[in-house]
């Protein structure tokens, strides 16, 4: 069993410990899946329209807001991106993974998160009950995307915790 | 009262006054949205990072999305309404404004 940790190490650094092999591998592929938010699946929930039926309101938002959108969205994947090359392994214990970051970093961490938790949703196509499935097939790209999603999730829970003051930990 | 183009200032649009007093008092609601992929802490967090709410409101509002599929989260004028709708796209959540029918 790994304890897995989120602390701020001091006022201006976070770490997360006790990162198991498979979760260091899924945020180590995190920018390659974020590449895909410009996607014809992907594009459609991260950039959705600002109403549901006036389309003069939803072509201006279109031009005008969401290249910012893209722009924030781009900007936290790219930091992620660099804190994620100082992660290291834990001497003590190979298969516990660590990795520091400033503190100012926490936004784009959960922006990150949650972009790549909707890119895989949607290039999946994942609903509801893929949510709430219970079995597991390995061989099926569905059922390994809901479990990624469910896994970075939980780090993302730790995350919001985290900024709720809280310094959770969990073993998994 | 006077039509603001009829005071001559130069740079002052001309605009139908009555319809434009419609459209400025017209309020306009915002609305979260559910989605089976944001998680519930997460969305409490967002609504009070964005509109300034106390932790128990905006939980309220969260569960409202979960339970009933769409919380209305904020009423008032339209260019409020979009800057709302903008921060709330930056969280990745569902949202949209629409004209109160009230």
């Amino acid at each position: 069993m790994i304890d897995l940790r989120i602390e701020r190490l001091d006022e201006k650094h976070i770490r997360v410990s006790g990162l198991t092999a498979m979760l260091a591998v899924m945020l180590r592929e995190m920018p390659e899946i974020l590449e895909l938010r410009d996607g014809p699946d992907a594009s459609v929930r991260l950039f959705p329209n600002p109403t549901t039926a006036d389309g003069k309101i939803n072509k201006e938002w279109q031009q005008m807001v969401n290249p910012e959108l893209r722009h924030l969205f781009v900007a936290a994947g790219e930091i992620v991106t660099r804190d994620l090359t100082a992660m290291t392994g834990n001497q003590e214990d190979p298969e516990a993974y660590e990795i520091t970051f400033s503190v100012e970093h926490l936004s784009a961490w959960m922006s990150a998160l949650n972009q790549t938790r909707l890119i895989l949703a949607e290039v999946h196509k994942i609903d509801e009950t893929d949510m709430e499935r219970q079995d597991f097939n390995p061989q099926d790209p569905k059922h390994v995307a809901a479990l990624r999603i469910h896994l970075l999730g939980y780090l993302l829970h730790l995350f919001v915790e985290l900024e709720n003051g809280n310094e959770p930990a969990d073993s998994i | 009262m006077t039509p603001s183009s009829a005071t001559g200032q130069p740079g002052v649009i001309h605009l139908d006054e009555t319809a434009t007093k419609a459209e400025l008092s017209t309020p306009w609601n915002v609305i979260v949205h559910n989605d089976p992929i944001n998680l519930m802490n997460y969305v409490t967090m967002v609504l009070m990072r964005v509109f300034g709410y106390p932790r128990a409101k905006a939980k309220k509002m969260m569960l409202e999305v979960h339970n009933q599929g769409r919380s209305l989260v904020w009423s008032g004028g339209r260019e409020q309404a979009e800057h709302y709708v903008h921060q709330l796209h930056g969280y990745q959540l569902l949202a949209t404004m629409e004209k109160s029918e009230t």
